[in-house]
């Protein structure tokens, strides 16, 4: 045992803080360009090194990025598609991570005959490349006359996650023994009942995991964004790209910068929030199932 | 009064050929401690998930209190039951989680709160009240799960192999306080466990089960001085007893069965007058341990008790006794001999067989041969 703790300085331990540091720096350094290129002046970056710090601090690329900036014809910066997105994504996430709950709960607990054969099929889902839904997706959202509205966003969004998140719930409800289930429903509790006081308040650990993956997923998601919306309606990362990919004028690359930056910091808030939650969760529910 | 009618109690699952439970009659009166024990794989716990309504029987009836509640939903049955796991709900208190079947249930707060207070004194938890289960001990949510089950005080308790998860000492404290608990209470009960001196020390009455069979429904006394079958003989007690194949054979003096030693002794064992009508014939003896012992002076002259000289192959000392292996007719038998009187392995012993409470069982039929 004092062998393990008295490691102490030891070439093996140098070399795996090494490594360790220069995967970190390799991962940072696109982060860091960013970011110091979205402070610097248009000037600053034509003339200046790409790893330098601004030699001018200046705001004038997130001020213009978020109120500004051109994204084809509308000039009106990312402001309105930064709400969009945050339209779609919350409702998004929610609905899908409650019926995921509410799926993995009778998959787990109230198994019904071929509950195992539908549980298969739900998980098939989890594989569908989103290019093979488009074209149906595209229609059928025609026909409910959700075409380029973001309530048919958020429908795709929740048709697609739920398979995920049945999958996370589901294995987290497996690992708790039924005969919880069996004592709530002897002390009179029904199928509800069992849900919302018992299940439910044990599940934030993989609430939350379906939460950040779900955000992160539904966030990030630019081909559904891109097909399925047009004009006011397109989500963040749909005019982000339009407006890096905008033709007139110069190109302001700190405006790109703060524009993606403000693009990916939900996504990041969300997981330093729920973060410790995640590994947790994820490991709690791989234990058995 | 809670009387409790298992009627012909038939279960088959889908998909599974044989029926896990093969028609079980038991009649509980009220008041009565039953305890349902077997090993595992025996449809126990199957009969007692049935009784709780957490599974449907294929046939059958169950009756509580001359009221057919076979088809009723858990919740309307009027049972509790006591989980191995103990099932307690890990996010709420232990008040909460006593209270949580009479919220459902739609008492008034002070009601409740009188009910969980009267509960926690009875099992002496009131200062665990605001913890959350999962800072118990074993004993502790064993306590709670318990105090979950009296609190609304329904007709019938069942207990699932409660004391199975707890270390060795605890489980005898707290099967004292089951016994204690239901002197005062006076309530039914059905316990399942695999452990027979479980069922032993705390039942009235025990049903040994098997293969989804009631094999023996019985007093702890009745079942074990006159198991009914092979079965019940080599379940209940520990050490187990033993059986010995013999023939019995008409001598001078009565019946006798001829048995050998591994050393080549051979002695002739008395046998009660009963089995005259299977002279020549044969059959299983079956012996407990406490039936072959050191020498004792006072049984010299009594009947149907014999001496003879036998190799000890192994001794285990448990403390009050010794129990001692020896050979007779190529069968293991224990015998329990009282450590003052030392005895060697390897060594031949003077040892004194007292046939008098020795049962016999049918080689063919494997039941018992009552006296007649």
């Amino acid at each position: 045992m004092t062998d393990v703790v008295r490691t102490g300085f030891r070439p093996s331990r140098v070399a795996v803080y090494g490594v360790l540091l220069l995967a970190a720096l390799v991962y940072l350094i696109p982060l860091f360009i960013m970011l110091v290129t979205s402070f610097k002046t248009p000037m600053d970056i034509r003339t200046g090194n790409l790893m330098a710090l601004p030699t001018d601090w200046t705001t004038i690329g997130w001020t213009k990025a978020w109120s500004e900036a051109c994204t084809g014809v509308d000039c009106g910066g990312i402001r309105g598609y930064f709400w969009n997105s945050f339209k779609m994504t919350v409702p998004a996430v929610l609905i899908s991570t409650l019926l995921g709950a509410f799926n993995g709960y009778v998959l787990s607990k109230w198994k019904f005959k071929g509950s195992n054969l539908f549980f298969g099929m739900l998980l098939f889902g989890c594989f569908v490349p989103f290019q093979v839904v488009l074209l149906p997706m595209a229609a059928t959202l025609g026909q409910l006359g959700l075409a380029n509205t973001t309530t048919g966003l958020v429908l795709v969004h929740v048709i697609y996650g739920v398979a995920f998140t049945t999958l996370f719930f589901r294995n987290y409800y497996v690992a708790i023994p039924d005969a919880l289930i069996k004592a709530a429903r002897l002390d009179g509790a029904g199928f509800f009942t069992i849900f919302f006081r018992i299940l439910l308040p044990m599940s934030t650990p993989i609430f939350m995991v379906s939460l950040i993956w779900q955000f992160t997923q539904i966030w990030n998601d630019f081909l559904f964004g891109v097909v399925f919306a047009s004009g006011d309606s397109q989500p963040i990362t749909v005019a982000l790209n339009n407006l890096v990919n905008t033709s007139t004028g110069v190109k302001e690359y700190n405006v790109d910068m703060a524009a993606a930056m403000i693009a990916a910091l939900p996504t990041l808030v969300v997981y330093i929030v729920a973060g410790k939650y995640f590994i947790r969760g994820l490991t709690a529910g791989s234990v058995k199932g | 009064m809670s009387q409790l009618e298992l009627r012909s109690i038939r279960k088959t699952y889908p998909g599974v050929a044989e029926e896990t439970l093969k028609g079980i009659d038991i009649d509980i009166a009220s008041g009565e401690f039953i305890i349902l024990v077997g090993p595992s794989g025996c449809g126990k716990s199957t009969l007692m998930n049935t009784i709780a309504g957490l599974e449907t029987i294929s046939d059958g009836s169950i009756v509580l209190d001359g009221k057919d509640i076979s088809t009723m939903e858990p919740k309307d049955r009027d049972i509790a039951m006591v989980f191995q796991s103990y099932a307690l709900y890990p996010t709420m208190s232990v008040r909460e989680n006593i209270a949580f079947g009479l919220k459902i249930r739609g008492l008034p707060k002070h009601e409740i709160d009188q009910e969980v207070e009267r509960v926690a004194d009875l099992l002496q938890i009131s200062q665990l009240l605001n913890k959350k289960p999962a800072n118990l001990s074993g004993g502790q949510q064993q306590r709670v799960a318990m105090g979950r089950a009296l609190a609304r005080r329904p007709r019938i308790y069942l207990f699932d192999e409660p004391l199975s998860n707890l270390d060795a000492k605890l489980r005898v404290e707290m099967r004292t306080e089951i016994k204690k608990l239901h002197q005062r209470l006076k309530t039914t009960i059905v316990y399942v466990t695999h452990d027979q001196i479980e069922a032993m020390t705390l039942a009235d009455r025990i049903a040994v089960l098997k293969d989804g069979e009631l094999q023996q429904l019985g007093t702890p006394k009745e079942v074990y001085n006159t198991p009914a079958n092979l079965f019940v003989a080599g379940f209940m007690g520990s050490p187990a007893m033993s059986f010995v194949p013999v023939t019995v054979e008409q001598g001078g003096q009565g019946l006798y069965a001829q048995v050998q030693g591994n050393n080549g002794s051979e002695l002739e064992l008395p046998l009660p007058d009963y089995l005259s009508d299977r002279v020549g014939r044969q059959v299983i003896l079956g012996i407990r341990p406490e039936h072959i012992t050191q020498p004792q002076d006072q049984k010299n002259d009594q009947t149907l008790v014999t001496k003879g000289e036998f190799t000890i192959e192994v001794t285990e000392p448990t403390g009050p006794d010794v129990i001692a292996l020896i050979q007779l007719n190529d069968t293991n038998v224990h015998c329990r001999i009282d450590p003052e009187h030392p005895v060697t392995w390897g060594e031949t012993a003077e040892l004194m067989f007292d046939m008098k409470k020795v049962v016999f069982f049918d080689p063919e039929t494997e039941q018992r041969i009552a006296p007649h």
